[in-house]
């Protein structure tokens, strides 16, 4: 189907000011979707309340409203610009939630107002837990098991049905104050009451823990004609536990076999067709436990994410840009692809080099802030390498994120030289190292490489991390390597 | 150094397989002078005389399977290079790198408009970053993308290969400041305001020498090694000062001190205090009013972008604190005052490009606290409140445009009809227990801006688009420090009643009210018992909190409101002319009908084509 005629004008709701979780991502991707909305000869009217982005600049919208990027104030805007369409898809989380509150005020019914890029019905699907849990089971898939309690004994009724460990989230708490952990039926009783007492509205969530394993992103794009690509696979090197944010992540994916590549890849189509999104890049996310490949769901974006703009600079694929095309219409094999201009955006990308993202976090600025990772993000950047190799693109990846590193280790920088410590020494610096990367911390990656160097075996730190032997066993080649140069000479 | 386990001489030499291995392993030149113990740039000509450097990949979608067009590159140590070098005039911007607090989109902002102004010039841009999040790194934006770290050594090898006639470091932020120095002495040619000038401005006794040349004031300052040291310049600038490390390690805090024994205590936890690392201590000028003000410099003409006026006193970060265009509270002297100076110093210091200057004005006096010969923050922000567009005319200006010859020589932001504010966005809800006070350090991820014909609606619109929605009825909660026991707290205060709140105080600031005729009722504070401020929080009683603790802000008590105001979304104001602001909003909320226009409308009459 060609670009739709219909339609003449065109709203983009931003998504505000840079939050830890929405950053510059989405300047990027509204910036992509004026361009080519504008070039497809659309009217596009913007609304984003922050001054910083390029988005904003006059020239890249028909009408920039710089305004608060609530429901009243967009309403205003629909009011005076009357536009054909909202594509909602574009402004993270924001322009999501916003898009929405129209929908279920009636804002859009009464200005007979669209929403292109992902419909009201998918939105709600991916974004409430209880009816998404409910569209994987319609499509055979799996999802972390669990549900939100308000008393005690519905928690105790699901603890007995999954068994432990089992994570408590309380709902609505900054931070995620209250959750945590629980491993018994003392400490799940002690903590979800905590967690109850926390939560405004005195609920919990409960959901069987899958701390450890090991956890995939997909980029999957899909159109009106039902064509689905893959843009990307990313693989996480931190285990599940750690925030996709807070996470190095690396791109394609380096410890799946084909097999179960292709089982995700499938999975990922019939997600993206349950939940209905027909117009555009969804981000799926999955875990998989290392001891059985047991796959599980655990969420979806339906709208371009800080993972799609990864993918996009990882790959070449600029997803917001096509998901933009698709929405007015156009399908994947109508539109040629940005870079060879021969082939449609219907070929998959594929990589021939490896790239390596590395969060970079800013707690020095907050006194007595809790500094270990987890389910919530706490990154203000990121920076990303390329390189032939995981090694390369690793190593020019810490040298990146200009920190004062030059690489992994051996820039005068290092916590510890362990060449020079005596015997005592390296016994307690073995017990630092195993203790300190237990826990997700910034920097743990450098005591990694301070664990090889005292000889602790990639099982043993495995054991204590969960991070995939592969990556571990390629920064132990690094290791051996600089221990190599060592023995020569300039 | 570190000892090695190999005596030198039982070291073998290194082969060019051994050194080419390590380059694919992903070594930098730096490491590796720190394995073999030399210098980083002896490691580079070694790396050179082997012939070992780095080819430059395309990133093509397809695995080198079809033809690629566009030009967006990585480099590794392999065989073919794919990265063509044209014949054109090439122009190199670096980016700003990773996203952080103090250096983030802003710095993006400048980096594309940079590439846009000189692509309309002709020149063929070059991108250099590392930032998977940017529009910079966006292939469509620039002729040429080279994802790298920004390193010296990762700049240099793309400078080898493509032979820029420049190269621009003062648009993405500290990053490529950092490596301008070093650029220049490798051959790069540096373009606009050279590393020279940049380092007057960053050197304390260089700019001090200008500033006196030029006779502009500054607070008073000094520089101190020891704790003893430190007292002593302490009492000669007097108190109250802002004490900060030269060397800013792991984001060591600056503090702002009014006692010695605050000064004392600062000194014995800054702990990287030493003769190469002093302590710098300012005279704070309390009560002052700060002012940024962005200008571009063509070597001859100066043309201001604007001046905005800070809303909270000085003490705060001006990346923390909101901030209106046009000033609304100044003299006619003190501004004239301000954009001579401004002149003064771009010639001063040669710039050839942007250039920030921040002010404090206390008494009708203008005093300079910095400069920034570079894009600075509110360059973006400047550029659309006024629809100048500051960070592309000195792109241009860098490339040897002047801004006669760009029509905006006579350029004049005071002819703007409307109002802008900006306010900053805080990541505090999600760092559960840490002081939420503002202070001199940059804590804010974010910005927002509020515009609109007048003040209070802008400023209104600001507080909402950040999230911090104003109470229109209730009750308001007044803590203030002895020093704000003022006028303008009972303003403030009869105010809010006008519009309707009621008031309740701590003992202190409710006996100050009621001696002002302020009616008020009496609340305890965290530790006078029970029901107490966090209390009344907490159950839904207070829906506007001003409170404004004093010097070491990490009391029980005010940490345990803004904590208690965070959980529960009770709009929560740490200075008195933010929340004399704040009742200018909450006045024009309470009075409905807040319009919105596009910036293209307001800008009708002042976009310079």
């Amino acid at each position: 189907m060609p670009r739709r005629n219909d339609i003449k004008s065109i709203l983009i709701i931003g998504s505000g000011p840079i939050v830890i979780g929405q950053a510059c991502e989405f300047d990027y991707s509204g910036t992509q979707a004026c361009r080519v909305l504008r070039q497809e000869g659309y009217r596009v009217t913007l609304v984003n309340s922050n001054p910083a982005t390029i988005m904003t600049d006059p020239e890249f919208a028909d009408a920039t409203y710089i305004e608060p990027i609530t429901p009243e104030f967009v309403e205003k805007i629909i009011e005076r610009e009357r536009p054909d369409v909202l594509l909602p898809t574009m402004g993270g989380q924001t322009a999501l939630n916003v898009a929405v509150e129209l929908a279920d005020r009636g804002v859009l019914k009464k200005y007979g107002v669209e929403l292109i890029g992902a419909k009201l019905e998918a939105i709600k699907m991916a974004e409430d837990r209880e009816l998404f849990r409910k569209a994987m089971d319609r499509a055979g898939l799996e999802c972390a098991r669990g549900g939100f309690v308000n008393t005690l004994d519905e928690g105790l009724k699901i603890a007995e049905s999954i068994g432990f460990p089992l994570i408590i989230r309380p709902s609505f708490t900054l931070g995620g104050t209250g959750g945590g952990t629980a491993y018994n039926f003392e400490e799940f009783t002690e903590k979800i009451q905590h967690g109850l007492t926390s939560s405004p509205i005195t609920q919990v969530l409960i959901e069987e823990s899958v701390i450890g394993w090991k956890e995939y992103e997909l980029e999957v794009m899909r159109d009106m004609k039902d064509n689905v690509v893959i843009i990307c696979s990313i693989e996480n090197f931190d285990p599940m536990g750690v925030h996709t944010g807070d996470s190095i992540t690396v791109a394609p994916a380096q410890t799946l076999t084909d097999k179960e590549y292709q089982q995700m890849r499938d999975f990922a189509l019939r997600i993206i067709r349950e939940i209905g999104v027909e117009t555009g890049g969804s981000n799926i996310q999955f875990a998989v436990d290392p001891k059985n490949g047991r796959v599980l769901v655990i969420e979806m974006n339906p709208r371009v994410s800080r993972s799609s703009a990864l993918a996009s600079k990882a790959t070449g694929f600029p997803i917001a840009k096509m998901a933009a095309k698709l929405a007015v219409g156009y399908t994947l094999d109508e539109i040629p692809n940005d870079i060879t201009k021969l082939t449609p955006a219907s070929f998959e990308p594929t990589i021939d080099y490896c790239v390596v993202k590395i969060p970079r976090w800013d707690f020095e600025k907050f006194k007595g802030v809790d500094d270990t990772l987890g389910v919530q993000m706490k990154s203000v950047g990121e920076a990303m390498a390329i390189g032939r190799t995981f090694k390369e693109a690793l190593q020019k990846a810490l040298r990146s994120l200009e920190q004062g590193r030059f690489g992994l280790g051996s820039d005068g920088k290092d916590a510890v030289e362990v060449d020079s410590l005596s015997e005592m020494e390296k016994i307690e610096w073995r017990k630092k190292v195993l203790d300190r990367i237990k826990i997700p911390r910034p920097g743990n990656i450098f005591y990694l490489r301070y664990g090889l160097q005292l000889g602790i075996s990639i099982d043993e730190l495995y054991q204590a991390t969960g991070i995939d032997p592969w990556f571990l066993y390629n920064i132990k080649q690094i290791v051996d390597y600089e221990k190599e140069l060592k023995a020569y000479r300039v | 150094m570190k000892p090695s386990k190999f005596k030198k001489t039982e070291r073998s030499p290194v082969t060019s397989e051994i050194l080419r291995k390590a380059k694919e392993y992903g070594f930098s030149d730096r490491q590796l002078a720190e394995i073999w113990e030399m210098k980083e740039s002896d490691v580079r000509l070694l790396r050179k005389k082997m012939n070992i450097v780095p080819v430059f990949k395309t990133v093509d979608t397809c695995a080198a399977e079809f033809a690629a067009s566009t030009p967006y590159h990585y480099s590794t140590y392999e065989r073919e290079n794919e990265s063509i070098k044209s014949k054109k005039k090439k122009i190199v911007i670096l980016g700003g790198g990773p996203n952080r607090i103090g250096q983030g989109i802003e710095f993006d902002y400048c980096c594309v408009h940079g590439v846009m102004a000189l692509r309309e010039e002709g020149y063929e841009m070059i991108m250099i970053n590392c930032n998977p999040e940017t529009v910079s790194t966006d292939y469509d934006t620039t002729d040429k993308l080279y994802f790298e770290p920004l390193t010296l050594e990762d700049v240099l090898n793309i400078c080898d290969h493509e032979q820029p006639y420049g190269v621009i470091v003062s648009f993405g932020g500290q990053t490529p400041l950092k490596i301008a120095k070093a650029l220049e002495e490798n051959g790069v040619p540096i373009l606009g305001t050279s590393p020279e000038g940049i380092d007057i401005a960053e050197d304390r006794e260089r700019f001090g020498l200008l500033l006196r040349k030029l006779n502009i004031k500054h607070p008073k300052y000094g520089t101190a090694h020891t704790v003893d040291h430190a007292v002593q310049v302490a009492e000669q600038v007097g108190f109250p000062v802002l004490v900060r490390p030269s060397y800013v390690l792991g984001g060591r805090a600056m503090e702002v001190c009014y006692t010695i024994s605050a000064v004392r205590d600062y000194m014995k936890k800054a702990v990287d205090v030493s003769p190469d690392h002093p302590v710098l201590i300012d005279r704070f000028l309390e009560d002052a009013f700060e002012f940024d003000v962005d200008c571009v410099c063509d070597g001859k003409d100066v043309v201001i972008g604007g001046v905005m006026e800070h809303i909270e006193e000085a003490g705060i970060h001006s990346g923390d604190s909101s901030c209106v265009l046009p000033p609304y509270m100044i003299s006619d002297k003190s501004y004239s005052e301000m954009i001579e100076y401004t002149i003064e110093l771009a010639k001063g210091l040669n710039v050839l490009g942007l250039m920030n200057v921040q002010f404090a004005v206390k008494d009708d006096t203008v005093y300079v606290l910095e400069v920034n010969p570079r894009a600075s923050r509110t360059v973006p922000f400047v550029s659309k409140a006024t629809g100048l567009p500051l960070a592309k005319i000195a792109a241009k200006v860098m490339a040897g445009r002047t801004l006669k010859e760009l029509g905006c020589k006579d350029f004049d932001f005071r002819k703007m009809e409307h109002v802008a504010v900006k306010e900053a966005v805080f990541p505090f809800a999600k760092f559960p227990r840490t002081p939420v006070f503002l202070g001199p350090e940059m804590r804010s991820t974010g910005e927002v801006m509020g515009i609109s014909k007048n003040f209070g609606e802008s400023i209104a619109k600001s507080q909402i688009a950040a999230g911090n929605t104003l109470p229109t009825e209730g009750t308001a909660f007044f803590s203030v420090n002895d020093n704000d026991k003022s006028g303008t707290a009972v303003a403030i205060a009869r105010g809010l009643i006008n519009l309707g709140f009621d008031i309740l105080a701590t003992e202190g600031t409710a006996a100050f009210f009621l001696k002002n005729n302020v009616p008020c009722g009496k609340i305890f504070k965290v530790n006078q018992g029970r029901p107490n401020s966090v209390d009344y929080i907490k159950n839904g009683k207070i829906q506007l909190i001003i409170n404004t603790p004093l010097g070491e802000v990490s009391r029980n008590d005010e940490f345990a409101i803004g904590w208690a105001a965070l959980e529960h979304k009770v709009s929560f104001i740490t200075t008195l002319s933010a929340a004399a602001a704040a009742v200018k909003a909450i006045e024009t909320e309470k009075a409905g009908g807040m319009s919105v226009q596009s910036i293209q409308e307001y800008l009708g009459m002042h976009t310079i084509a």
